[in-house]
């Protein structure tokens, strides 16, 4: 049966920290282990070497004065700061003299071995203490058996200390790292559940959720913002697609039905032999032609936005292409007695599809030429700009696009009031717009030169292509 | 004329039949890729009109086994809402022009006119001829009735296309693409504006007009 642990418990972070504390705690245990081996080490290694000097001088003082020399200089020594603990025997074992009663080793185990054992001794109330002492013995050279102590209750409490000190500071360490985790996780699993809260209220159909970020510039607001960016454009593109389907109710319904009621009428006035039946065919035509271009317009549109990006994309002249398209236009605008000028830097490059981008050029300049009045002006410039990107622009003198328009007439279908009697589905700016973003550039729009005696202010619309890699 | 109508669906074979027949071109029609390549090896047609989606066999395949064979029948490639790679890969695979469906009629029988006529006319010209019209296409200068005609690279190369084609209708979206070599549909019929002004050009002081609009086709250069 699994155990259900709080929330917080189980994120990811609080793992990670639970991962982490394990892996510390048991580099911190061998670290830790190593100090302590090596202290306690050190402790008994300088108490043996003190032992040992010791039983080396007593030596001394024995082979010059024999027992008693040593028997004098061990009561001496015995009375100082008592450091030592001393125990003579004869050969037979039999006590000579010393401050310990009884050997703690039994019979001769051999020469200046160190064993451990207890001493009893009284403190200052009286009362009994047991010590930690530490010794060696060595047989002299009379045969008598000298045993040298040392306390080390003293080295033994610091160690412990030491150990007790380890054992405080790993537990502290894992006391604090579980609440980190714990408070990292309960941080995290805030922000988790904030962007959870988002998706969940997108997937029930509130495309107009939105993350919340935090300000702190980090993997989270950078994921929130991401989120927010995914969610804005599919918003867009979802009010596109509800834009398109009103629209293609609109703008092709009713030549749809304009093209139904003229056949129905052509069909009864050709069975009662009257009316212009021929007339009428040719209007439809003409209906059912304006209904296939506006599909396929769309048609377009749709595909190069759904691309990744343009196809077949070469490297090529923008200005040459400017050139082309420009002379395409030249005639209508010396009809319209328009003044048309054409400025193009020499020996650019760009990579792009060429049919799209000319397109796309030749929509731009249809519109200008098409707002602008009688003895206006449009003018077709390609150039680079300081950032590498190449630019195509047509300045117009026409009435130009309100600001507040802007973003607007780049949508599909979408037309101005005023624009309503030209003829036009008003994709032309779309297709510019998708012929831009599928090649990895931008559509801009922006006022044109400004008013002049009653036309105007104009419009400037700039194709945008990245600088060619 | 006769050509060969490889296409699957049997209703707009019938129409484009009859569509062309007013055009006066006698058509022969097959249901799919297999019977259009047998009918095709058995020669006889001045076009080949392909659809590209068919069972059995589709109209790429077609067209590259008939040139692997030699056959060097002009084809038109048809298609539906063609993107460019599409018109691309019909080129490359041995197609002469592409047409995407829906089209109107006069657009296929002009195309169809142009692909036949083309055959016909394989040797280097370098002087075109259509009544008192004459092109030097070394000296690149045009005479009308022995007075030279002053005219811009495009309206030369305009002119020359259509007396290439002179008595047939061009569209305006065959000069587009042939002229221009634009495949787009431009909003606004630039190449009207075009026309006139090669017409003030060539037709302006002179007894009759050369350069004829069909209606509902295009243009037409007559003698």
């Amino acid at each position: 049966m699994a155990i259900a642990l709080p929330r917080v418990f189980r994120t990811t972070p609080f793992r990670l920290t639970l991962l982490f504390l394990s892996v510390f705690a048991a580099s911190a245990s061998i670290f830790l282990g190593y100090i302590y081996v090596a202290t306690a080490g050190e402790v008994t290694s300088r108490a043996d070497e003190a032992i040992t000097q010791e039983i080396q001088s007593l030596t001394g003082v024995y082979r010059q004065g024999g027992v008693k020399a040593l028997n004098r200089s061990m009561v001496e020594r015995a009375t100082g700061d008592r450091p030592f603990l001393y125990l003579l025997r004869d050969q037979t074992g039999q006590r000579i003299t010393g401050t310990l009663e009884a050997s703690p080793v039994e019979g001769f185990t051999g020469t200046q071995k160190s064993v451990n054992f207890k001493v009893t001794d009284t403190d200052s109330d009286g009362a009994e203490v047991r010590h930690s002492a530490r010794g060696q013995q060595v047989r002299l050279a009379g045969g008598e058996i000298l045993f040298v102590a040392s306390d080390v209750s003293g080295a033994e409490s610091f160690v412990l200390k030491i150990l007790r000190a380890i054992w405080g500071a790993g537990a502290l360490v894992i006391l604090l790292g579980l609440a980190g985790g714990v408070l990292i996780s309960r941080n995290v699993n805030e922000t988790m559940a904030g962007l959870n809260r988002v998706v969940i209220a997108v997937r029930g159909g509130d495309i107009a959720a939105r993350a919340k970020l935090r300000g702190a510039n980090d993997e989270f607001d950078e994921l929130a913002s991401g989120l927010n960016d995914m969610l804005d454009r599919l918003e867009r593109s979802m009010g596109g697609l509800r834009h398109v389907g009103d629209a293609i109710a609109h703008d092709l319904r009713s030549p749809l039905s304009r093209l139904r009621s003229r056949l129905e009428l052509a069909l009864i006035e050709a069975e009662t032999g009257k009316g212009d039946a021929q007339a009428a065919l040719g209007q439809a035509l003409e209906d059912a032609d304006g209904v296939l271009s506006t599909f396929n317009a769309v048609l377009a549109i749709t595909r190069l936005q759904s691309a990744v990006e343009a196809p077949d994309q070469v490297r090529f002249d923008p200005g040459d292409l400017a050139k082309g398209v420009a002379e395409l236009y030249e005639p209508l605008c010396e009809d319209k007695a328009i003044e048309f000028k054409l400025e193009a830097t020499p020996a650019l490059i760009v990579r792009g599809n060429r049919e799209f981008i000319a397109q796309a050029l030749a929509n731009i300049l249809d519109n200008a030429v098409k707002y602008t009045p009688e003895g206006g002006a449009v003018r077709l410039r390609v150039r680079r700009r300081a950032s590498g990107e190449v630019e195509f622009s047509v300045t117009d003198t026409g009435p130009g696009v309100p600001e507040l328009d802007r973003p607007r007439v780049v949508q599909r279908f979408v037309r101005l009031e005023h624009s309503r009697s030209q003829p036009g589905a008003g994709l032309g700016l779309s297709l510019v717009a998708a012929v831009a973003e599928a090649h990895g550039g931008r559509l801009e729009l922006d006022e044109g030169p400004g008013a002049l005696n009653g036309s105007g202010p104009g419009l400037r619309v700039a194709l945008v292509l990245p600088r060619p890699s | 004329m006769r050509i060969l109508i490889v296409e699957d669906d049997v209703e707009a074979a019938g129409a484009m039949a009859r569509g062309l027949s007013e055009a006066g071109i006698e058509t022969v029609h097959a249901a799919d890729g297999v019977l259009g390549l047998a009918a095709a090896q058995a020669g006889g047609f001045h076009v080949l009109v392909i659809d590209r989606m068919m069972p059995n066999m589709d109209g790429l395949t077609l067209v590259e086994t008939l040139r692997r064979e030699g056959d060097q029948t002009p084809v038109l490639f048809l298609s539906a809402l063609g993107e460019i790679d599409d018109r691309v890969a019909g080129l490359k695979a041995g197609g002469d022009d592409y047409l995407v469906k829906p089209y109107a009629f006069a657009e296929l029988s002009a195309r169809v006119e142009a692909l036949a006529r083309r055959r016909e006319t394989g040797s280097v010209q370098t002087m075109i001829k259509v009544g008192d019209l004459e092109m030097d296409l070394i000296g690149r200068v045009v005479h009308r009735h022995g007075k030279e005609i002053d005219l811009q690279p495009r309206e030369f190369q305009l002119l020359e296309y259509l007396m290439r084609h002179a008595g047939q209708s061009v569209t305006r979206t065959m000069l587009l693409e042939k002229v221009w070599e634009y495949h787009f549909d431009p909003q606004t019929n630039v190449i009207d504006v075009h026309i006139s002004r090669l017409r003030a050009k060539i037709d302006k002081g002179f007894d009759h007009p050369m350069l004829q609009t069909v209606r509902g086709a295009g243009y037409r250069l007559e003698v």
